[in-house]
């Protein structure tokens, strides 16, 4: 399985980003890591260019409210059915819950999300997720 | 030993004479090899073939055309590639809009197809044949995913398969294809006509002229006192050039082997180009605030005078520092606020004076980007920069 992960936006939180690599390639993936710093155009444009399985967006300081906008119409200048999109880590800038924020992005084109989720709980979700999704294609 | 260098640019040629520097406006009615005869017939008599040496940037360069799956790996990637290999004039196509792109009316040098990285299904199919049937092109060169090689070679043809110029993390990997196109402007340059003949008077290789800018960037600090992250700008008659530390650009994933990348604007050039300078000059929101600052108002973008020459070029440099900064989303966006050093050299440094430039790139950096303090900036007055390119590439020979 490939994916491709970074921390979207001007966020420079690194160290979550190194444990997310560290774990996803311990679980099997083949991992791109776009790292700190990444917009969003650019990880559907890594996705392409990988045939990801998987896209697994980190945002630390909560900038990915902002920049979520955009997935959409990002999302409708290719054909990208199949990719899982997950998200995770503060996912505000302020205080919000996970019940609150779930909806929300995922009227923003995410298939997953993770609003402070301890990370080996979020990537076992994902995995299922992946599964699941492997079994509708087949 | 005796030596005489010279530069044919698409306005005009300059000479090297054992150090001795001249520049002469071409005449564009005679050929290049006339009109050197007629104005330095004295001077080349002076030398033998072997004691001469070329380099010309007067074809224009190679066409290209690329068609890549993304914009930000494989377009990119490629387009990157292309400038460092000297060409200039580029079209891309996104893959996924092929069928709404228009035909190219003009015959393409070059075509190039991008996409992927190894291991993983093709990008390509009938879709890019179709596309291609109707493009009228001498040269097409794949650089995407292995996995597709043998469809496109089956159903294209003469096409050249070359290393995936995206590596398997996602890194450009740009030898293969840089080599390629260099040879292939080079043997565009030497087929014209117009230089073929210049072979009567020169027993050397003639070389395009930002491959010989591009070979003296990883020495120009034995020339001037150059701090990196640096910036060179050639502001010339058609086009302007500029050459960059790769540590100015946000992307991490282009490293080049220089260290060093070119980019061209092609429309901006102070004489054959002036028309679509003074276009994107009144086109920038900032420009009346700048004609003020320099003390002029906007008639002068018509006039041909002198004093005009130097507002244009002023203008020039402030466009291309304009285009290349966050305020403006184009192909790169250079960490402006960490350059160390400019470098201007072309035309310019003959015609701007210290004042001049330093003046204009105050009002950049100040009214652009906020600062106070400038890089340090070097005029190559002399033509120091092309010297040592060609030194370099023959004493590597
Ligand atoms: C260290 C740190 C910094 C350092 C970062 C150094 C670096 N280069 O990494 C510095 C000082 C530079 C910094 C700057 C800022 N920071 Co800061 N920083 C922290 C701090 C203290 C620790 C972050 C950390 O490394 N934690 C350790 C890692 C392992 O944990 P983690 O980041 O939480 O990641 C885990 C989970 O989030 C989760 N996860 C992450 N992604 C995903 C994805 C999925 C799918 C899943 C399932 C799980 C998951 O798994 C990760 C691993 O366990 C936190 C507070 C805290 N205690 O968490 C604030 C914190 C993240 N920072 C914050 C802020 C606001 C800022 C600044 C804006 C401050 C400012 N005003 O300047 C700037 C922003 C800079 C920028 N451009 O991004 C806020 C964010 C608020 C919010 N939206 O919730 C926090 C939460 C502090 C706070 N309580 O206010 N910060």
């Amino acid at each position: 399985m490939r994916v491709v992960t970074g921390v979207v936006g001007n966020d420079i939180h690194v160290v979550a980003n190194r444990l997310i690599e560290i774990s996803l390639k311990e679980r099997g993936f083949e991992v791109f890591n776009l790292g700190v710093n990444t917009y969003l155009e650019e990880f559907i444009d890594a996705v392409i260019e990988t045939d990801a399985d998987l896209l697994l967006i980190s945002s630390l300081n909560g900038e990915a409210e902002g920049w979520s906008r955009d997935l959409l119409f990002l999302k409708s200048r290719y054909d990208l059915d199949g990719v899982i999109f997950a998200i995770g880590g503060n996912l505000s800038v302020g205080e919000a819950t996970q019940e609150e924020l779930v909806p929300k992005y995922k009227a923003y084109g995410f298939d997953l999300v993770f609003h402070q989720v301890d990370l080996n709980e979020g990537l076992d979700s994902i995995e299922e997720a992946l599964k699941a999704n492997q079994k509708v294609e087949a | 030993m005796n030596k005489l260098q010279i530069d044919i640019g698409s306005t005009y040629f300059k000479t090297n004479a054992n150090g001795e520097l001249n520049q002469y406006f071409r005449n564009f009615d005679i050929s290049i090899y006339d009109d050197l005869q007629n104005k330095c017939s004295q001077l080349l008599s002076n030398y033998t073939k072997d004691e001469v040496s070329i380099c010309s940037s007067a074809n224009g360069g190679l066409s290209t055309l690329i068609i890549g799956v993304t914009t930000l790996f494989s377009l990119k990637y490629a387009t990157n590639i292309a400038f460092n290999s000297g060409i200039n004039i580029i079209d891309t196509i996104l893959y996924s809009k092929i069928e709404e792109a228009n035909t190219p009316t003009d015959v393409i040098d070059v075509v190039i197809v991008v996409g992927g990285i190894d291991g993983i299904k093709s990008k390509f199919d009938e879709k890019l044949i179709n596309y291609l049937k109707d493009v009228n092109y001498q040269n097409i060169v794949y650089v995407g995913n292995k996995e597709n090689r043998d469809f496109l070679n089956k159903n294209i043809d003469d096409l050249v398969i070359l290393q995936n110029i995206i590596g398997d993390k996602l890194q450009v990997v740009e030898d293969e294809l840089k080599e390629y196109l260099t040879n292939l402007y080079q043997a565009d340059i030497t087929g014209k006509e117009d230089i073929k003949k210049l072979y009567e008077i020169t027993s050397n290789q003639i070389y395009s002229t930002p491959y010989i800018v591009n070979n003296a960037l990883p020495k120009l600090k034995t020339l001037f006192d150059v701090a990196d992250p640096f910036l060179v700008i050639d502001v010339g008659g058609a086009t302007t050039d500029i050459h960059y530390s790769t540590d100015l650009v946000e992307n991490k994933n282009i490293m080049t082997s220089s260290g060093y990348d070119r980019l061209v604007f092609k429309k901006l050039g102070v004489f054959k180009s002036r028309e679509s300078l003074v276009f994107g000059a009144k086109s920038n929101e900032f420009v009346y605030e700048l004609l003020d600052y320099l003390g002029v108002n906007e008639h002068i973008l018509d006039e041909h005078s002198d004093e005009a020459t130097v507002v244009l070029m002023q203008l020039a440099i402030f466009l291309v520092l304009y285009q290349v900064s966050k305020n403006h989303n184009d192909y790169v966006t250079l960490k402006l606020e960490i350059l160390n050093s400019i470098v201007l050299t072309g035309g310019i440094s003959k015609v701007l004076s210290d004042g001049d430039i330093d003046k204009i790139i105050k009002f950049f950096y100040k009214k652009i980007l906020n600062y106070i303090e400038i890089p340090n900036i070097i005029t190559d007055r002399n033509y120091e920069i092309w010297t040592l390119g060609i030194e370099e590439i023959y004493n590597a020979e």
